[in-house]
């Protein structure tokens, strides 16, 4: 019997809980390019889509002490854009967003969309979006 | 390690060829200027980075980079890089780090 593949759908959300750990940034950037290509991005919208998540990844990773031990993030699939948010929980709350640094700069040239929680919050965000061509 | 590094001493040119494939990020970033520390300490000399099979080099990379060049620059040295991928060329561009070192062959738009 012959079926077609299951298409994805609009809003469906694929989570991913990573430690905070160098050695596993390469398994988002591996997550978020399969998923971008099933969408059917552009490899060159799927390339920037995976240094995009590398970069934010990074980010988390090199406030460290700042936030618990994993973090999370979610890959949320619409009809024309690809959302992803990631979120770690704080331990401090320091002033770590005064200098934002390239990976951020490097996020905000390759994404249609990027925002960072504010310093008030219990958690630290980064949302980005990029538009589905 | 997750990236492969081939290098050797052209003498006669005083310059290093190296050539880098795998993806470069956080998680080894920092052996990448280890090992170039190391070359630039065995002969101070130009550097050569064939880029052809780098798939990804992220803002940690190009800090490993920028901290090399520094120090090559000590010397009046440089670092060339060539034939990179178009959207390893993109990051050189967008940080515009592609007018920091010596980029041979097109820049992708």
């Amino acid at each position: 019997m012959n079926k077609s593949p299951k298409t994805i759908i609009d809003e469906d959300i694929i989570e991913l809980g990573l430690p905070i750990n160098p050695a596993y940034v390469s398994t988002a950037r591996l997550t978020a390019s399969s998923i971008a290509n099933r969408m059917g991005f552009n490899i060159e919208d799927i390339e920037d889509i995976k240094a995009a998540v590398s970069e934010a990844c990074t980010y988390l990773i090199q406030l460290d002490k700042s936030i618990q031990n994993m973090f999370n993030i979610q890959f949320i699939i619409k009809s024309n854009a690809l959302d992803i948010m990631l979120t770690a929980e704080k331990i401090k709350f320091d002033n770590i967003y005064e200098e934002d640094g390239l990976g951020i700069l490097m996020i905000e040239a390759l994404m249609d969309y990027i925002s960072l929680s504010s310093k008030d919050d219990a958690n630290i965000n980064i949302f980005m979006s990029k538009k589905l061509k | 390690m997750d990236f492969e590094f081939v290098h050797r001493l052209d003498k006669a040119k005083n310059q290093w060829n190296i050539s880098i494939q795998g993806e470069i990020d956080i998680y080894n970033s920092s052996l990448l200027k280890d090992k170039l520390y190391e070359l630039l300490e065995q002969e101070k000399a130009d550097l050569y980075i064939d880029c052809e099979g780098l798939e990804y080099i992220d803002s940690t990379g190009l800090g490993s980079l920028v901290s090399v060049l520094k120090k090559v620059k000590q010397f009046k040295g440089n670092i060339h890089l060539s034939n990179l991928k178009p959207n390893i060329a993109k990051i050189f561009k967008i940080t515009d780090l592609n007018k920091v070192f010596v980029i041979e062959g097109a820049i992708y738009e």
